[in-house]
């Protein structure tokens, strides 16, 4: 073994080679106590926090959802109303719309009536149209 | 800190029984933890120093170590001795502290050992050969460097340090004798 480790490994052991002030010891103790009771503190503050808020938060979303509960239900009620006095009040027609407008499509268009516009569209007369039918006859 | 100083600073105990029974009691707890600091808090220093090697993470870890001993004071039954429930929270604590400080030199290489450097460290009370020897603990894993700092420079017994550290005998025996070779080669490696 070398000198070093001879001197290290002694049969009487070894001092442990650091030092502290013993003003270190003495203050120690009343720190450390500062220290818990600055943690006491904190503690009981975030333990009055907690419930305050979540009751705080607990009763703005109670708030709120009476709120939107009433507002539904009075918009739900307004229709109904608006609903059952279009009903009472607004006659109603005995066929729908588009039958309707369809009775008049095929009215408008009878052979008589498609005839005569065909005719007032091409500008020919009853005479013009004789005329055409006699020059088919006479070219057969 | 002699080998003897601290034999002796162990000297001073409380009564545990008392203390117990004032710790249940919400109006005497304050004042029966002041008196647990006050006579362990010394003796803890040392056994964290140990691990950590620094005056100043010492300190830090020894007030965690109290914070969170009072904020655990409730369950504790008394199940082990004062002084043994407190000194395990303080390992934890440096075995976390070092976590930390491995985490935060953030050095890539996996077979870096930690070596420390004592020169500029203001408390560091020893010559060269001292030196030499606190780089070889510095270099060993944190369980073992407590084993061999409490027999070397403690002189306790193995069965002291095993109700302490809750190991058996035989595996203590063992990692000190590995610690004693660990340091040997180191301090023939410097020479």
């Amino acid at each position: 073994m070398s000198t070093k480790n001879n001197r290290i490994f002694a049969p009487e052991g070894g001092r442990y080679p650091f030092k502290v002030s013993d003003e270190y010891f003495d203050n120690l103790t009343a720190r450390i106590m500062e220290q818990i009771d600055s943690v006491e503190q904190e503690v009981p503050e975030k333990a009055e926090e907690v419930p305050a808020r979540s009751a705080q938060l607990f009763s703005i979303h109670k708030n709120r959802r009476r709120n939107l509960w009433i507002s539904t239900m009075s918009i739900a009620a307004s229709l109904v109303l608006i609903a059952t006095i279009a009903l009472k009040f607004i006659p109603m027609p005995s066929s729908t719309p588009v039958e309707q407008q369809k009775a008049e499509t095929t009215a408008m268009y009878t052979p008589d009536n498609y005839n005569e516009d065909l005719m007032n569209y091409t500008m020919v007369d009853n005479v013009d149209v004789y005329y055409y039918l006699a020059a088919e006859d006479f070219e057969e | 800190m002699s080998k003897r100083h601290s034999n002796a600073s162990e000297m001073a105990k409380i009564d545990e029984q008392d203390i117990l029974k004032r710790i249940q009691d919400p109006q005497s707890r304050r004042r029966a933890f002041e008196e647990i600091v006050s006579v362990y808090s010394r003796q803890l220093y040392w056994k964290i120093h140990y691990v950590v090697q620094n005056h100043d993470d010492t300190d830090d870890v020894l007030q965690n170590t109290f914070i969170k001993a009072w904020k655990g004071l409730e369950n504790f039954k008394g199940d082990s001795a004062i002084f043994t429930w407190l000194y395990r929270i303080a390992y934890n604590e440096s075995l976390t502290f070092l976590k930390q400080r491995k985490q935060m030199t953030s050095i890539d290489d996996e077979d870096f050992v930690e070596q420390a450097s004592f020169v500029a460290d203001e408390y560091f009370d020893g010559d060269n050969t001292q030196e030499l020897l606190m780089q070889a603990v510095s270099t060993l894993p944190a369980k073992q460097r407590q084993v061999f700092c409490m027999k070397y420079f403690e002189d306790k017994k193995y069965e002291e340090i095993s109700e302490l550290v809750g190991t058996s005998v035989g595996a203590l025996k063992a990692s000190y004798h590995i610690a004693v070779e660990k340091i040997t080669n180191f301090i023939k490696s410097k020479e």
